[in-house]
């Protein structure tokens, strides 16, 4: 039998710790090329070119500072798309939550069909923003649409009601349809811990004499309360920047009445076509989303 | 004919980008798509759809990264002359040349010439964008007796129309480009202009005021919705029978004709009506555009596809997918039986004869009268959406005309430094 010898490693001149360090860097290094290349990248190039004024057909300009900062801080128009923004996601961010736990509790009860309800519920969610605001125009058409004309044959209005093009209607809509679109996330989450409350909690509770309320109150609030806090947070920084359901919808009208900054960003970069301008907004966007990634990193690390 | 380039081994792909493509239209720029590579073999020919609520953006993003298609049809003069002077698109006198100079209206291609001697682009039709339709049975049944002419009469035919379920107008008032091409209609209806003939901005004038507060006095004879009303919404408002007058170009003829038969034998159209009979109506006329981005590939062939858009076979064709909304160019054309023989070509002779009247004496914002020059930043006017805000400040919010006229001429001006 022939003694097999392993050969010996080849020596390097480099102490094993250090190979080690090495290869580690090696193996992340894939990891740190594609975030740089679809973060920082991205990222540093739109600082740069909020300092520049360019021309976005031909991304050519001059140098201009800090100017389109000063310019957008002085804007009376880039503080009521800011204002826009924090009236959009409250809005439809309130009512997401509360449809989705409402939804949820429904869902968690022993009801007939409710694999069906389970799979039904999630259509909104899965649905194409395009497709669903397609139809929401259709049923808000105040010469076609449904609902006008069923407010108009149950007398409720003698007239169209204009949901789209006067305010405060354009934002009601806009967050209605929002939250329709975006609540069945909160179901799934929401369904998802309501699975695993012990119902010991419920019965000790029930022999204690405590109600549906007291119950609902003291026990499944508690118990939802951490994954509240995360749907909460990353809702927030999904609404805050949505452009396409609003865009779509109502394209920031009347007038400004219900843009938002992305719209504000689309708006300068491609009517105005003030890309240098467009990406100080979106800069200054990112800043405001800053503090939710702050407080969701912090959520994450506890 | 040859094309320096074209080799078999190797399929050339050619993109063509037009805001118009109805299904109708779409029919016929298959025929020429067909029968362009047919006669090309290893020619691919792709047709993208934009709008005219979306090209800005499109090109924008296009010429931004260099991904531009090689041919680009139906857009209106003033964004040429927004392009041309960025150095964004080639001249196209030689198309111009192998199509045949003598062969287009007298005229024809003057708007495009915005430095003198080269073409920018060249007609592919004329447009009447903001005719006045009307429906003549409801006129004969509430006593309207003539078509309006000023916009009192207007006011008064809408008023004894409206009732029923039908509206006496579909005017816009979204932040759109219809919306911007009507009030700047309305501005010279009322005797102003935007630009002064050495381009200045003159909006802050009384014509202009006059014009605004006719705009916001027509709310009341719109359906609640024309405030998200744009060119398809307005068409459709008319056609469905939902108002009795609309403001549109030709297509309506077609669209009556095969959508809502009921009202065909109903309809006419005149120019939009003046503030009183000493103002000469104003035609908005887009003056649909074909031409060339600056950093086509394959510009021999692109060459010839654009020339290839005017042989009479498929020319016709595309004029009769829109029978009086994009109208001939080209004098051989105008005159062929081949064009002449469509069936709602014949239905409506008296309409298309007064679209082509109007459209020939159109103007748009990149040229306002024939007193002023070819204004390079009227483009950039119209996408930025500000005139169109402008209506929305004082129809929607109620603000003071002037007051939005004022901050509107500001804006503008920023836009014309920038």
């Amino acid at each position: 039998m022939e003694s097999s010898t392993r050969p010996a490693p080849k020596d390097t001149g480099l102490s094993p710790g250090t190979r080690s360090s090495m290869l580690g860097l090696m193996l992340i290094a894939p990891t740190v090329l594609v975030f740089c290349a679809v973060i920082v990248y991205p990222l540093i190039s739109a600082i740069y070119l909020s300092l520049f004024s360019i021309y976005t057909p031909t991304m050519e300009g001059d140098w201009a500072g800090l100017s389109n900062y000063k310019v957008l801080i002085q804007s009376g128009e880039f503080w009521r798309s800011f204002g826009n923004n924090l009236v959009w996601t409250v809005g439809t961010l309130t009512l997401q939550i509360v449809f989705g736990i409402l939804v949820a509790l429904v869902l968690h009860q022993n009801l007939w069909f409710r694999s069906l309800a389970r799979s039904l519920v999630l259509f909104p969610y899965f649905l194409s923003t395009v497709v669903a605001v397609l139809v929401w125009r259709w049923l808000f058409n105040d010469l076609y649409g449904v609902l006008n004309h069923f407010l108009m044959w149950t007398r409720i209005i003698d007239m169209p009601i204009d949901w789209l093009g006067t305010m405060p209607n354009a934002m009601i809509s806009m967050i209605l349809v929002g939250a329709w679109k975006y609540f069945p996330f909160v179901v799934i989450a929401v369904l998802a811990r309501l699975q695993t409350i012990p119902d010991e909690l419920y019965e000790a509770a029930t022999i204690d004499g405590a109600g549906p309320v007291a119950r609902f109150r003291d026990i499944t609030l508690p118990q939802l309360r951490e994954v509240l806090v995360v749907i909460i947070l990353l809702r927030t920084i999904w609404d805050f920047k949505e452009f396409d359901l609003i865009y779509l919808l109502t394209g920031g009208g009347p007038v400004i009445s219900t843009q938002t900054l992305p719209l504000m960003v689309y708006k300068e970069a491609f009517a105005l076509n003030q890309m240098g301008s467009a990406s100080a907004v979106a800069v200054m966007m990112m800043l405001f989303m800053l503090v939710f990634m702050f407080f969701y990193l912090r959520k994450a690390e506890d | 004919m040859a094309v320096p380039g074209l080799s078999a081994a190797a399929p050339t792909k050619l993109r063509w980008w037009s805001t118009q493509s109805s299904p109708e239209q779409l029919a016929a720029y298959r025929y020429q798509i067909e029968t362009f590579e047919a006669a090309h073999p290893g020619v691919e020919v792709v047709f993208e759809r934009t709008s005219d609520e979306g090209y800005a953006a499109q090109l924008a993003a296009a010429f931004a990264g260099g991904n531009v298609p090689n041919l680009v049809t139906h857009l209106p003069s003033f964004a040429v002359a927004d392009y041309w002077n960025a150095g964004l698109i080639l001249p196209f006198d030689d198309v111009i040349s192998s199509i045949g100079a003598e062969r287009f209206n007298e005229g024809a291609n003057r708007v495009y010439e915005i430095d003198e001697g080269v073409h920018a682009a060249a007609a592919l039709g004329n447009t009447a964008a903001n005719m006045l339709w009307i429906r003549t049975d409801l006129m004969e049944k509430h006593g309207v007796d003539a078509i309006p002419t000023t916009w009192d009469e207007l006011r008064d035919a809408c008023s004894r129309m409206q009732g029923r379920g039908i509206y006496g107008a579909p005017l816009p008032y979204a932040r759109n480009s219809m919306t911007t091409l009507v009030i700047i209609g309305f501005i010279h209806q009322a005797g102003g202009s935007v630009f002064s003939p050495d381009l200045e901005v003159t909006l802050d004038s009384d014509e202009a005021e006059n014009a605004l507060e006719f705009y916001a006095s027509m709310r009341e004879f719109c359906p609640a919705g024309a405030t998200g009303y744009s060119w398809g919404e307005a068409l459709s408002a008319f056609v469905s029978g939902a108002t009795a007058t609309g403001l549109y170009a030709g297509r309506v003829l077609i669209n009556v004709t095969r959508q809502n038969p009921r009202i065909a034998d109903h309809i006419t159209c005149a120019t939009y009506p003046t503030i009183s009979a000493d103002v000469t109506p104003w035609t908005f006329n887009d003056f649909p555009s074909v031409f060339i981005p600056a950093d086509a590939a394959d510009l021999d062939l692109t060459r010839a596809f654009a020339a290839w858009l005017f042989e009479p076979e498929g020319y016709i064709r595309q004029l009769h997918a829109t029978p009086g909304h994009v109208l001939p160019v080209v004098s051989d054309v105008a005159s062929d039986e081949r064009y002449l023989s469509n069936e709602v070509i014949a239905r409506y002779p008296t309409e298309i004869e007064r679209l082509s009247a109007a459209a020939a004496a159109g103007q748009n914002l990149g040229w306002e009268t024939t007193a002023h020059p070819s204004n390079p930043r009227a483009g950039a006017v119209v996408n930025s959406g500000v005139l169109a805000e402008m209506v929305q400040r004082v129809a929607l919010n109620g603000e003071k005309p002037r007051d939005a006229l004022k901050t509107t001429a500001s804006r503008i001006e920023r836009i014309l430094k920038a």
